[in-house]
This record gives C-alpha cells, sequence and structure tokens, in this order.
C-alpha cells in the first residue's frame, strides 16, 4: 500500500467511533491503494484523500444516500464531480454519512445511525453533510464532498468548526448527484481552511456537458490571499441579527465585523426585507421537487424491493413505505400536497413568487454598492442529538440564515469565527453570482486574523 | 391549515407510498405543523404578477437535442431487482389480472 492511501486510510480508521463514514474499512483500504497506483502525479490535488457525502455517485463504493431503499446500490456510472478530483490526482476516500436524500439539519435521519458531533458526541455535526465536516474537523481528512439544498454544507462546517462553501448555482456539475431539489442543489466543498475547500472547489467547477443546468464557464480560478480588505464594501443584512439571536453568536460576529473593519473594509447595514418567508419558501418548494424527483425510487429498476407484493401499485407502495425513513416520508407528502389540485397556487405558487422576491432583495443590496453580504451561518452552535427530532419545524429553523442562498443560487461561505462554550460559531459571506473569488477573498482575509478556536 | 387522517391517506396513495395505521396520527399532527407554518405565504404582502424564479444563467439557454450516451459500467440486469430478457420484471396490476 502506498504512503498516501496508507495513513489516509489510518487516519479514517481512527475516528470510526463518529458514525461519519460509511464505506467498510477493508474496502476503504483496498480502493485506496489502487486509487493511489492509478492518480495522477501532475494533478493539482495528487495525493489528497478527499471523503465524499453518500449521495454523490461514485464507481469505486455504493451511494445509499444514507437510506434503506438504495441499501447496497452500486451506481453504473460517477458523478462528473468525482471524476474531475480523479483526474487532479485525489484520492476518494469513502462514503459519508447524510440524512436520509440530504433532507435534515443534524445527521439523525440517516438509516445508517446518526453522527457524532467531533467535540462532543452528545451533540450533531449539523446536516445534511454532517459526516463529510466531521470528518474533516477531526482531522481524517483536508476536505469532503457535501451538497446543499438548503445549506447542508455550510450548516455542519459551522456547527464542526470547519469551512464549508456553496458555490454559485450552476458552477459545478449536478450530474451524478442523487436529485432532491433540482433547482436548489449544488455540490459544494468543506475543508480545514479556505484555502483547501476552494482548491477542490475550483477543481470540481465548471462547464459539464452532461448537465444543462451548469453554466458554459471555464473552472474557478483561486484568487490570492489579500493584504487587506482596503476597497470592500460588507453588508451586514439587519434581518440576520434579529434580537433573539443567540448573544454569544452575535458576539462571535461582531468579533469578526470588527476585526473586518480593522482590516479596511466599509461595513453598513442593508435590509433583506422577504427573509422572514425564506425557510416557508424553501419548504414548500424543497418539498415539492423531492417528491417528484424521489419517484424513481419504486424497486423497478434499482435497490431492494419489498416481498411478496400483491400487484405493482402494491409492489410501488411497499418497496417506498419500507425503504424511506419518517423525513423524506414526511417532505414527500407535504410535497405531492403542495403540488395537488386546489391547493398548488396557495402554496407552490406563491413561493415561487416568494423567491424571485427573495432574490430581487439581494439584487437590491449589491446594486447599492454592497460587494459581499455577512451573516451568521446558524443562529446557534450544535445542538444535542434528539433535541429537535420531534418538532421538525423548530429543526427547519436551523437553517434559517442559509436557505436564503440556495433560494436565490447565489455563492456561500462559512467561515469559523469563535468557539462558545468550546462548541465552534460559523460566520457566513454570501456574493454576487459567479463572483465566488471575491468571496474568497474576504473569507481568506477574515480566516487569517479572527482567533476561530479561541472563546468570543 | 389542518390536514386530517383522510387527506394523508388521500395524499399518500398519490405519492404511492404506504403508511401504517400507527404511525398516521403522528405524520397527521406534524404535516398540518408544517402546512400551518408554511401557509404565512398566503398572508405575505407580494406583487402576484412576479414572474417565477429561474435559477442558474439569466435566461434558460436551450441545447440541440442530440442523444450523447455515456457508457454505464453496469447494465440494468446488474441493477434491476429482477430483470428478464430484456425486460423489468413487476407484478401483474390487479385489473388486468
Amino acid at each position: 500500500m502506498t504512503g498516501e492511501a496508507k495513513s489516509a486510510a489510518d487516519r479514517l480508521v481512527k475516528v470510526k467511533r463518529l458514525n461519519a463514514l460509511l464505506t467498510p474499512v477493508k474496502e476503504l483500504r483496498k480502493s485506496l491503494n489502487e486509487q493511489a497506483g492509478a492518480a495522477r502525479p501532475t494533478g493539482v490535488l495528487y495525493g489528497m484523500p478527499v471523503a465524499v457525502k453518500d449521495n454523490i455517485c461514485t464507481l469505486e463504493f455504493t451511494t445509499t444516500c444514507g437510506s434503506k431503499i438504495l441499501d447496497g446500490y452500486r451506481s453504473p456510472y460517477e458523478a462528473t464531480a468525482i471524476t474531475k478530483l480523479k483526474a487532479a490526482g485525489a484520492l476518494i476516500a469513502g462514503k459519508t454519512n447524510c440524512d436520509e436524500f440530504a433532507m435534515g439539519s443534524s445527521t439523525e435521519h440517516s438509516a445508517y445511525g446518526r453522527s457524532m458531533h467531533p467535540l462532543d458526541k452528545t451533540r450533531v455535526p449539523g446536516g445534511s453533510s454532517g459526516g463529510s465536516a466531521a470528518l474533516v474537523a477531526a482531522g481524517a481528512v483536508p476536505a469532503a464532498l457535501g451538497s446543499e439544498t438548503g445549506g447542508s454544507v455550510r450548516q455542519p462546517a459551522s456547527f464542526c468548526g470547519v469551512v464549508g462553501i456553496k458555490p454559485t448555482y450552476g458552477r459545478v456539475s449536478r450530474y451524478g448527484l442523487v436529485a432532491f431539489g433540482s433547482s436548489l442543489d449544488q455540490i459544494g466543498a468543506l475543508g480545514r481552511s479556505v484555502h483547501d475547500a476552494a482548491r477542490v472547489l475550483s477543481v470540481i467547477s465548471g462547464r459539464d456537458p452532461k448537465d444543462a443546468t451548469c453554466e458554459d464557464r471555464d473552472p474557478l480560478r483561486l484568487p490570492t490571499v489579500p493584504e487587506s480588505l482596503q476597497g470592500f464594501v460588507i453588508g451586514l443584512p439587519r434581518e440576520y441579527f434579529p434580537s433573539d439571536l443567540d448573544p454569544a453568536v452575535r458576539r462571535a460576529c461582531d468579533r469578526a465585523v470588527r476585526l473586518m473593519k480593522e482590516q479596511g473594509a466599509a461595513v453598513r447595514e442593508v435590509s433583506l426585507p422577504h427573509t422572514q418567508y425564506a425557510v416557508p419558501t424553501y419548504y414548500v418548494i424543497a418539498p415539492a421537487e423531492a417528491s417528484s424527483n424521489l419517484a424513481r425510487f419504486d424497486g423497478v429498476r434499482y435497490g431492494p424491493r419489498a416481498e411478496e407484493a400483491g400487484d405493482v401499485r402494491d409492489l410501488y407502495r411497499r418497496t417506498r413505505g419500507e425503504g424511506f425513513g419518517p423525513e423524506v416520508r414526511r417532505r414527500i407528502l407535504v410535497g405531492t400536497y403542495v403540488l395537488s389540485a386546489g391547493y398548488y397556487d396557495a402554496y407552490y405558487r406563491r413561493a415561487q413568487q416568494m423567491r424571485a422576491l427573495i432574490a430581487q432583495d439581494f439584487r437590491n443590496a449589491f446594486d447599492r454598492g454592497v460587494d459581499l453580504l455577512f451573516t451568521p451561518t446558524t443562529p446557534t452552535t450544535a445542538f444535542k442529538a434528539g433535541e429537535k427530532l420531534a418538532d421538525p419545524v423548530s429543526m427547519y429553523l436551523s437553517d434559517v440564515f442559509t436557505v436564503t442562498a440556495n433560494l436565490a443560487g447565489l455563492p456561500a461561505i462559512s467561515v469559523p469565527v469563535g468557539r462558545v462554550k468550546g462548541l465552534p460559531v460559523g460566520g457566513q459571506f454570501i456574493g454576487q453570482a459567479f463572483l465566488e473569488d471575491e468571496m474568497l477573498e474576504a473569507a481568506y482575509a477574515l480566516e487569517r486574523v479572527v482567533p476561530a478556536t479561541e472563546e468570543a | 391549515m389542518s390536514v386530517t387522517r383522510d387527506d394523508v391517506l388521500r395524499i399518500a396513495r398519490l405519492a404511492e407510498l404506504e403508511v401504517d395505521e400507527e404511525s398516521l396520527p403522528i405524520l397527521v399532527e406534524q404535516m398540518s405543523r408544517i402546512l400551518d407554518y408554511v401557509a404565512q405565504l398566503s398572508a405575505a404582502t407580494g406583487n402576484n404578477e412576479s414572474r417565477p424564479f429561474v435559477p442558474g444563467p439569466d435566461a434558460i439557454r436551450f441545447r440541440p437535442d442530440e442523444e450523447n450516451p455515456w457508457p454505464l459500467a453496469v447494465g440494468p440486469d446488474e441493477l434491476a431487482p429482477v430483470f428478464k430478457g430484456g425486460f423489468f420484471v413487476v407484478p401483474k396490476l390487479d385489473q388486468f389480472e
């Protein structure tokens, strides 16, 4: 076994207790060894182990989406992001645990058991890309792929104290990402540092003839680390700093803002007036798209099927009823309801109109000379396991500061900005469409000065 | 906007999803809570004339409709639970039996 492959496998085995990796150790070691032998030495990520969320198709490992309905499923093709990573010399370091079909904010909705927060096993690592975030935070891999529909990279990155990037919609191919909400989904990158996450994003970005929604652009070019934030205008949306925001989260963000000002940034308050409707808008559109996308899981073409079904409809219903977990079932039902006759106008059409207004809010802010917006990534630090399971709406509200970027299709990044009682707090930059380079410059500058592991 | 047990069963039939009796009460309660929560959109003052948001490039650019088959590592015979003679095998529909 080559050195890189062996040490990557050893590091992943050490953090097995987190239940963040779904790939069996033996299979992982074998595959890493084979990949290391085949990796291109000239690639920009040569030898870098990158763990991959289990809703991104790989040829090396199974792709279960954290669901029993895809138990043991091996995709007949791989995601474009995976092809690009391998072409750059990266090693695909196994599949990471996630909420079933990326529906959740805690990784508690995985059919394969919840993942643990690396700093406190009684807490969740966030979700849905919680396994990816936990592995990066634990130092098992320098970077990982996650996916975003409403904040599923940034929220766990914030909870675990790592960097998480959601690119502009269309920046990265969705080919091979198992669809949840097609108008919202994007593959994102998590890393120990802005540079690690950005390097991975740069490699997986760019045009792809296999995805019609992927923008016809060259891969993202990484910016250099700026000397200061001189010339940057940072907007602070007042709706993201409500009076009931956790005081410690506010303290950490206030400190980050002060440091950005010291770096030369001009900071001004802005308003995004439709923010209060973002979560309800998201929880109409995302389940509606999910109910359609997940119709394909019926026990006919792939995955396990229910035994002894009476007729074909019985087969569909029993396979889906047995295969999907409670959160996925709930979202399929809500999605079907809001699209059904008599309710479409009241829910779905209204949500689409609100989505346009939310996107317009961002355009208005940027048109007034703001380069980037800065907000807390999440309203609290990592919560206790089980705390929000009984109340889905309370769980949904943990995405309150992240869903807007998905609804508007904008790039965003979560950067660690401090700790509260030992738990990480993330600060979020939201950028203008396809201006990830500007957003990364600001993130580099903040990362350099903020005491990310010190109490706020 | 509360939903009833019958509403949930009707929607479950539309979604081709079996819902067992045991989980029905909690589903009714949770769906009602979610739908009550998202119903605030109806009260929002918005422009009813605004066009739906389209993500991605400013306008959808349709590309030529070309067939570009990409090879698969394995075929449906290996992926499907039951596959015979080039067909996916499923039980019959009741009404045709």
